[in-house]
């Protein structure tokens, strides 16, 4: 399993990074393979290649603002919109839920 | 309806982070400007010319914070198209228009509707199927411009009347508060500001008090980031009186947390509220009234948006502003001690084995 994904928040200086460290941390617990882009303060940093993007089988959008390159995740069929916040709060139910999506499919 | 309230949001919120460095500079730029300032009868003079054209940077970024906003509402709504558009129309909004011979000037308000007008407009016309011809013009000339016009049009007969009215009354509402609503606001401000640490709720606060920094009252944004950092700053003070109530992993963690609080950062607290919410929850709300009211009564005022020890170069009546902080926070942290309940047993003899493993290393 490989989940990637991106966070953001309004300040971009806090919770962006916070969400990251939980979902990275979540999905290591589970021997995912993990690859967390963030969108803060600094511009896109860590960020998601074509082939991590055509190589993961889900993709969690944990953003509580517009995003740049949101398009780039058009074709995958896994994708998990929520804010920022549930990544930080329910790190362990949205990783069900991405898991669940590929699992469904 | 629920996701159309959603998205709102989401516009708001990319407006608001677009705009914070701009407010950001601008604030602190201007108040290095006023430093050593001659006190006149028409305000504040800055003391030399190179003072002159610090006060001038500052008013600049001051002065594009309102469309920095609406131009990125806009284009959250709408992606590229919906800039231009919003950039004008903020502009607009930021300026007096003479409207039947009454001046209008609808500020952070207007360009928060002009915005969310303008990125649903732009996003309506993407949609439109058009020929070839014309689709190549449609994002250089149609779309800017026909969404320029009409929604300036909007808000010459519409908007701008009632909505700089809304806006006058409230800053002058706020210019005039007598000593006993000062305290409710305070209070309201206490309950409130803090109450999500960080989250919708603290954004919107923030958004009412960066529309009143745009007004030039820097009075609320004052107590709001005296708030920022007494949870954080709380805990962590919690957790040096009260040792047995919490694990040493969080006592590690609350060190970085108040850090975070000193340089105005509240998500730190984030955990701890997650964790114990009804020990944290109440103590941080009584520390953040207790912040409030000091900072009321100390005419604290800030002139950007963000808080904590690092700004306080740029706050106004400085020692109130650190009281009101210290207060607070001690506030919360005996609070805490009180409302906590000790470790269960377990995780005690964690601590004892830890500090035993601590005391062997030495």
């Amino acid at each position: 399993m490989k989940i990637i994904g991106i966070t953001a928040c309004p300040t971009g200086i806090a919770h962006t990074y916070m969400a990251q460290e939980c979902l990275e941390k979540e999905c290591k617990k589970r021997g995912y393979e993990v690859k967390i882009e963030t969108q803060g303060g600094l511009g896109i940093e860590n960020e998601l290649t074509e082939e991590d993007v055509s190589s993961a089988d889900a993709v969690i959008l944990a953003v509580s603002v517009s995003i740049e390159g949101e398009e780039r995740f058009d074709d995958k069929a896994a994708v998990v919109r929520t804010d920022v916040d549930e990544a930080i709060s329910h790190t362990a139910a949205l990783v069900d839920r991405a898991v669940a999506l590929v699992k469904g499919k | 309806m629920k996701s159309f309230f959603k998205d709102i949001q989401k516009y708001l919120l990319t407006g608001v982070s677009y705009m914070m460095p701009v407010v950001v500079v601008g604030g602190v730029i201007l108040a290095i400007s006023l430093l050593g300032a001659d006190q006149t009868a028409t305000g504040l003079v800055p003391a030399n010319p190179i003072m002159v054209y610090l006060n001038l940077l500052g008013k600049a970024g001051m002065a594009l914070m309102i469309p920095v906003f609406s131009a990125y509402i806009a284009y959250s709504a709408a992606g590229k198209p919906g800039l231009a558009p919003g950039f004008i129309l903020g502009y607009i909004a930021n300026n007096t228009v003479s409207i039947n011979g009454v001046d209008c000037k609808s500020g952070f308000l207007g360009a928060l509707v002009l915005g969310l007008m303008t990125g649903y407009m732009v996003k309506w016309m993407k949609s439109w199927k058009v020929g070839k011809t014309l689709r190549s013009i449609m994002p250089i000339l149609v779309i800017p411009v026909t969404t320029v016009f009409v929604i300036g049009m909007i808000y010459y007969f519409v908007i701008a009347t009632p909505v700089s009215f809304l806006m006058t009354a409230l800053t002058s509402y706020m210019t005039s508060l007598n000593s006993t609503s000062v305290i409710g606001l305070a209070i309201f401000m206490g309950i409130f500001a803090e109450i999500d640490f960080g989250g919708p709720v603290t954004k919107a606060v923030s958004m009412f008090t960066l529309a009143l920094i745009s007004e030039g009252i820097m009075g609320p944004n004052g107590i709001f980031r005296i708030l920022v950092a007494v949870a954080p700053i709380g805990i962590f003070l919690s957790t040096l009186i009260a040792k047995d109530k919490y694990t040493p992993e969080e006592r590690n963690n609350a060190t970085a947390v108040g850090i975070m609080g000193c340089l105005g950062i509240t998500e730190g607290a984030i955990p701890f509220a997650i964790k114990d919410p009804k020990a944290v929850y109440p103590a941080c709300i009584i520390g953040n009234i207790v912040g409030a009211l000091i900072g009321a009564f100390g005419n604290v005022t800030c002139p950007v948006p963000h808080g904590g020890f690092i700004v306080l170069p740029v706050v106004g009546n400085k020692l109130w502003y650190v009281v009101a902080i210290l207060s607070g926070a001690i506030v919360t942290a005996i609070l805490l001690k009180i409302f906590k309940k000790k470790l269960p047993v377990e995780e005690t003899e964690e601590i004892k084995n830890s500090s035993a493993a601590a005391t062997e290393g030495n």
